[in-house]
């Protein structure tokens, strides 16, 4: 226990007092900050000017026309756009309409104009691009004008009074949906969000533990400290102190986040404050906290494991290539999981132990787990995390005295386990 | 931990019969010695005779697959003991603070913080680096590495040290200062094994030394009782002479005697049937000019070139 908390202390100063991970970790913070800040920028530097430009025109009918809204449009409009309905459209700048087609085709391809419309008697209307980017939705924008004109149209035909038609629209059926188990509406994206935090520990950490080892035989210091202390002080600190930095440093930028969102939370949209407020349940959390902790223990014995059966730094990436593809694997169906979570996959994925550390935390948020499964899985995960510790142990006094070749993973287990 | 010097006992180490292979290799066959405390053992050998493989046994880094080590008739467990240890292929945590991580193994090695920091500090300022104790080892010069890594064998003031070619890339100023820790520590009834190429330092520091040759022990025991024995019924003859004549005439007037070639003279091997004052009568009857003639006590280095040459 001395040398464990020996190894633990020297571990855990020597990560926190790193300048990459001192760098790295305000950097990380700074930039939450700031993510969780935009809206309080975007507010700073919003003057109004884009609500009074697309706040349109009245019709006749009392209905706002988002008329004049599109920037650099051109329009060609029937009779010339003389129709008093349909001038508002173009604003008050003639240069904008054009004779026919040909015309703003011309306009378009002399990039006069971003996108041309040529709208016809009946409203319909045809949105010309001389290129369209992913995001150009203008097309949207004009449909919504028209369908805008042509309820106007209909009202005046029809002799509906405006505040009729208005009381017509509002009417809408008043429902309440009560959800007995989760509601994956509400914990979706909390829970994912969660997840991804221990996606970065995991890959952060992991390569981080398996890195120290590595160098530590690279450097030949191996041979000081397995001679002076047990491997299983040295293996159990260095894992300890590894999954302590990873809290600290990740417990320092999710306060800052939290910090951040509450302090801007007024300014976010409704529908985001929405998402972000999901309910996050006890049994959640208490799934989300064992599953979390003691997989991330569990990658941290496979890196520190895979750390040891290298003799050179440059062979470190494609020993930890396959731990590293089994918790991609993991994320993957945890993201299937999330919209399937009584398939079997995701009962199996949460079940062992190197896919539940992701899998059974988003099941738990968006279904209600048996209980038999969330004990099996939970077993399981402890005796793979003892089983794991004893064999890093193995692993790494096995590494301590075998330089040179690269071996087969297989191999190093069998003769790990067979030797002292 | 072991109080045998602060108590003032003394120390004995056996080495019994160990055997180790590596795959179906065998690299020791039956390695035996013993190693007194407050008497410095060298352990010397060839490029790949078995010293390290030896050490690393002793050290429990490897595991023999027979026999034993034995501390005064008990089972030596060397992470029990108070030991420095210093690897033949020595490294250190590049990247961390000299005087931090010198504390770190003092206090793996059983220490508290506090005597840890102060026999960090004592062994840094022996070696005359007190300057660097909160630089990065990696800023260090390649000489000053070295010196680093020997002053961790000597944290905690060990009762046993065991060094793996600890002369290996030292300068002679600093083999100097080393040398004189390890003198240091015999006289206070410490044990001390080191293995070394080099016979000039363990002849000048060794009280004892064991020659091991393909795995297996060729001698060992006290260095002046080797040279004895190995110069027993041997003279050592150096004239003045600007030919050789004499020296036939000598084989001439001597037939049992063994005549060898040595530096600078001849090595008369008398298999006891020549005396030294029937050569010296000889030599005044010849009127030969004698340089020096006396017994003949080999070096080190012709004892090993002679037993472990091919």
């Amino acid at each position: 226990m001395r040398d464990f908390l020996t190894v633990f202390r020297y571990e855990l100063k020597t990560q926190l007092t790193k300048r990459t991970a001192i760098v790295t970790t305000v950097i990380l913070m700074l930039v939450v900050l700031v993510i969780t800040s935009l809206p309080r920028f975007i507010s700073l530097f919003d003057t109004g000017e884009l609500i009074n430009e697309t706040s349109g025109i009245v019709g006749d009918a009392g209905y706002v026309l988002p008329g004049g809204a599109i920037e650099n449009a051109g329009y060609v409009l029937p009779g010339g756009g003389t129709d008093a309905l349909l001038a508002p459209i173009a604003g008050d700048d003639p240069a904008v309409l054009f004779e026919d087609r040909d015309a703003l085709t011309q306009a378009l391809r002399d990039k006069d104009i971003q996108v041309g419309f040529v709208i016809q008697e009946n409203l319909d209307y045809e949105a010309i691009y001389l290129d369209r980017s992913l995001q150009d939705s203008l097309d949207t924008q004009m449909a919504a004008i028209l369908t805008q004109l042509k309820k106007q149209q209909l009202i005046e035909q029809m002799g509906i009074t405006p505040e009729g038609f208005a009381a017509v629209e509002a009417a809408q059926a008043v429902g309440i949906t009560t959800v007995l188990g989760r509601n994956s509406v509400d914990n979706y994206a909390i829970s994912f969000i969660l997840m991804f935090v221990v996606y970065m520990m995991v890959l952060l950490y992991g390569n981080s533990v398996s890195t120290i080892i590595a160098r530590e035989k690279d450097s030949r210091t191996m041979e000081i400290l397995i001679t002076s202390t047990r491997p299983s002080s040295l293996i159990l600190g260095k894992v300890a102190a590894a999954g302590l930095s990873a809290v600290i440093q990740f417990g320092a930028v999710v306060l800052v986040t939290v910090a951040g969102y509450q302090f801007n939370k007024h300014l976010y949209p409704e529908m985001v404050t929405a998402m972000l407020s999901g309910t996050l349940t006890t049994s959640y959390v208490l799934s989300y906290v064992f599953f979390s902790f003691f997989g991330f223990i569990l990658y941290l014995f496979l890196y520190a494991a895979l750390g040891s059966t290298v003799s050179k730094m440059e062979d470190l990436g494609s020993a930890t290539a396959l731990v590293q593809f089994l918790f991609i694997f993991g994320y993957l169906i945890a993201t299937f999981a999330a919209n399937m979570p009584s398939s079997a996959v995701a009962v199996i994925g949460s079940i062992v132990p190197f896919t539940s550390i992701m899998v059974m935390p988003l099941r738990s948020a968006v279904m209600t787990v048996p209980w038999g499964e969330l004990i099996l899985a939970g077993a399981l995960m402890v005796l793979f995390v003892m089983f794991f510790a004893f064999l890093s142990i193995k692993i790494y006094r096995w590494g301590s005295l075998n330089y040179g070749n690269k071996t087969k993973i297989s191999r190093i287990v069998k003769e790990a386990l067979r030797s002292h | 931990m072991d109080l045998y010097v602060e108590r003032g006992e003394d120390m004995q180490l056996v080495v019994n019969n160990i055997t180790k292979s590596f795959g179906e290799k065998e690299v020791l066959h039956g390695v035996s010695f013993t190693v007194e405390s407050g008497r410095a053992m060298g352990f010397l050998g060839r490029n790949g005779a078995g010293k390290s493989t030896t050490i690393r046994c002793l050290m429990d880094v490897f595991h023999p697959d027979s026999g034993n080590f034995l501390l005064d008739g008990s089972p030596f467990k060397p992470r029990s003991l108070k030991i420095g240890y210093l690897p033949e292929e020595r490294g250190m945590y590049q990247k961390n603070g000299v005087l931090a991580q010198l504390t770190y193994f003092a206090m793996l090695r059983g220490a508290s913080m506090a005597d840890a920091a102060a026999s960090a500090n004592h062994w840094i300022d022996y070696f005359g680096l007190g300057e660097y104790k909160n630089k990065k080892l990696e800023t260090l010069s390649k000489g000053n590495q070295q010196k680093i890594q020997i002053a961790q064998s000597f944290l905690n003031e060990p009762n046993i040290l065991i060094l793996d070619e600890p002369f290996s890339g030292l300068d002679p100023v600093n083999a100097q200062i080393f040398q004189n820790a390890i003198n240091e520590f015999v006289k206070e009834g410490r044990l001390v094994i080191f293995s070394s190429h080099q016979m000039s330092y363990v002849e000048e520091v060794c009280d004892d030394v064991t020659l091991i040759h393909n795995g297996d022990i060729l001698l060992s025991g006290d260095l002046d009782l080797i040279k004895l024995e190995e110069g027993r019924d041997k003279l050592f003859l150096s004239v003045l002479s600007g030919d050789t004549a004499w020296e036939k005439a000598l084989s001439n007037a001597f037939p049992a005697l063994g005549i060898i070639p040595g530096d600078d003279g001849l090595i008369l091997d008398t298999k006891g049937r020549v005396s030294q004052g029937d050569i010296m009568r000889w030599l005044n009857e010849e009127r030969l000019t004698v340089r020096r003639f006396g017994l003949y006590e080999p070096s080190l280095n012709d004892i090993f070139i002679k037993k472990a040459g091919d």
